[in-house]
């Protein structure tokens, strides 16, 4: 199974490598940063701590770098994304509560494409990794779930460019799948006070579209307002896995505002538009 | 090429899109409660087998013992009622049930038996100016014999208050630990304290976890070992008073002692409960606690039922009645001979 998620990933590789187009932008080193906040639900589930599901709400922040690199004639940018969110959520009872905290990072390079003028296609693989807690206020020994995560991820964005009363607005989508890695987890029912006695039983399981189908689906609208730029998203983080016999996931849905900078060598009007465009 | 991705990518979205991984909880009914609890308890529940060996369990009997008395109509005092008297035949007292109302228990673990302790007695041998480090009351007795009282492992201790409790007792001939009705607490204070009798490291007993839902799927046992302290070791006679309520944590506490060279436990039986407790909860909120990971003594031998005592003492009415507590006589007696 490893060795075919490796192929798809290098299958995928080879084919934006050989789809050449003329739509090459400039060369330069444009970077775009963009630092959102944001709040929305969770829905926590973890056979580890409990076999019912715990939903609440949860602040978010995220902050990104795109930058476009001299890689394939301009065509390669770079993507690094830390984000985090820290939830308080309840039993459907409102008996119990639990809080969850995540933070991740990726570095992702993707290879682009300009279709229909406008739009363009971006395809790429990600580096991630996530650490975070779940805590049970009321288990006994088993109150807390750790989160480790590091994984490659297949990543696709679409760029559509846009005006509105000669004003620059940017939608933009994002799809990032994790689809080979490795996390860590208890086994079924390890005890932490086992693993502080150094008793180990299959705690780094490897993951895969099967046991750890998870996503992350990001929307956002870049707007200008008296010369900034701002943004507007929709988070959808989507984190699940089912290893040693215990099922888990995180469901995140954030409404994200926040702001985006653009660095580069030139300061003409149109270039500092293209640099969020890519 | 192009065709043999598209298809990859198209299988993939559909795998990532239409996994989701949760699970059907049973609905917020007294039925629907009823399955959760026992479900949580056939799958997670430790001690299955080892009871069932014992005969005093089937759970599958249970089910068909308690779920006829379940309605629809019933009120949540009479479901906890009967869940409650269902728990109970896991004779666990690991095992609870709580609600915002009560906590649903099993204490014949100790209350089935003799007490063989009066919290009375203990100040005609601490008297009123005995020492206190963190959660031990200590003192020399008048034939110089050490008296180390230990009410809980929930208490907090560390190296400091045992190297000031040791130095205060080395000119002692011996030493008596009391934890009799300790019922337990946290584990690391239990080793803690273990590590001031022996010299060496020691093999003092096993654990293992389950590994998925069946009764018998368990981890290979792995050896539990307690290391000789850096600070100051008690290198006489120890004699260590246990009863029917020495539970949990001290269970644990005196199967490790049991390993440790110049320590006689004197007493009654201790009262058990060597599973490591976890948590879940049913549809309506309530939390359940129960055995999940069985601990073992060093000869692989399960202590859920307590640990015999070395010489067998028990509590007098005529001593009582004398101010006197007849088992620790029976420790002084032994250490002074």
């Amino acid at each position: 199974m490893r060795c075919r998620l490796f192929l798809i990933l290098l299958a995928v590789c080879s084919l934006a490598s050989m789809a050449q187009e003329n739509d090459t932008l400039p060369p330069n080193r444009y970077t775009t940063h963009g630092t959102l906040f944001g709040v929305g639900t969770s829905n926590l589930f973890d056979t580890y701590l409990s076999p019912v599901t715990y939903k609440g709400v949860h602040l978010s922040f995220l902050h990104e770098t795109l930058r476009k690199t001299h890689w394939c004639e301009g065509r390669v940018s770079t993507q690094s994304i830390v984000d985090g969110f820290l939830c308080h959520t309840a039993n459907q009872a409102n008996t119990a509560k639990e809080w969850g905290g995540k933070v991740n990072y990726s570095a992702g390079w993707h290879y682009n494409w300009l279709i229909a003028q406008r739009l363009r296609l971006m395809l790429g693989g990600e580096i991630h990794a996530g650490l975070g807690i779940i805590y049970n206020t009321r288990n006994s020994n088993n109150p807390v779930q750790a989160k480790a995560e590091a994984d490659l991820d297949l990543s696709f964005i679409a760029i559509y460019p846009f005006h509105i009363r000669k004003k620059p607005f940017t939608a933009r989508y994002q799809l990032s799948a994790p689809m080979i890695g490795i996390m860590f987890s208890p086994q079924f029912g390890q005890s932490y006070y086992e693993m502080s006695q150094g008793n180990y039983d299959h705690n780094v399981c490897a993951t895969h579209p099967f046991n750890a189908p998870s996503m992350r689906h990001f929307l956002t609208l870049d707007f200008p307002i008296a010369g900034f730029t701002f943004r507007a998203g929709y988070l959808c983080d989507i984190r699940q896995s089912h290893v040693n016999n215990i099922k888990s996931h995180v469901w995140n849905h954030s409404f994200m505002i926040g702001y985006v900078k653009h660095f580069g060598f030139t300061k003409r009007k149109e270039s500092r538009h293209k640099s969020f465009i890519m | 090429m192009r065709h043999y991705v598209q298809h990859i990518i198209c299988l993939l979205s559909v795998i990532i899109f239409t996994a989701c991984i949760s699970e059907e909880v049973p609905e917020n009914t007294p039925a629907g409660n009823f399955e959760a609890l026992w479900h949580i308890i056939d799958t997670r529940y430790c001690f299955h087998s080892y009871k069932t060996d014992n005969g005093c369990l089937d759970w599958h009997q249970v089910y068909d013992k308690y779920r006829p008395r379940i309605s629809h109509d019933m009120t949540r005092e009479q479901l906890f009622e009967v869940l409650c008297e269902m728990l109970a035949e896991l004779r666990d007292g690991h095992v609870n049930l709580y609600t915002s109302a009560d906590v649903g228990r099993y204490w014949k673990w100790h209350e089935d038996y003799p007490e063989n302790f009066n919290e009375n007695l203990l100040k005609y041998y601490l008297g009123t100016d005995y020492r206190i480090a963190a959660g031990i009351k200590y003192r020399i007795l008048d034939d110089n014999i050490g008296y180390i009282r230990y009410e809980s492992f929930a208490s907090g201790m560390g190296d400091g208050n045992l190297d000031e409790v040791m130095h205060h007792l080395r000119l002692c001939n011996g030493l008596i630990v009391d934890v009799r009705n300790n019922a337990g607490g946290t584990l690391t204070y239990a080793e803690r304290f273990t590590e001031r009798f022996t010299n060496e490291r020691r093999l003092v007993g096993y654990i293992a976890h389950k590994t998925g839902n069946g009764h018998d799927d368990f981890s290979s046992p792995e050896p539990e070992y307690i290391n000789p302290s850096n600070g100051i070791r008690w290198q006489k006679r120890t004699v260590l008073l246990t009863n029917r309520s020495c539970y949990s944590a001290t269970n644990t506490f005196v199967r490790n002692m049991k390993a440790c060279p110049n320590v006689t436990v004197m007493g009654d039986r201790t009262g058990g409960g060597s599973g490591l407790p976890f948590s879940s909860e049913l549809p309506n909120g309530w939390s359940v606690r129960f055995s999940a990971c069985p601990m073992y003594d060093a000869g692989m031998n399960h202590i859920e039922f307590g640990i015999a005592p070395d010489i067998l003492t028990s509590l007098s009415t005529d001593d009582v009645l004398r101010n006197k507590d007849t088992m620790i006589e029976a420790a002084r007696d032994f250490l002074n001979k």
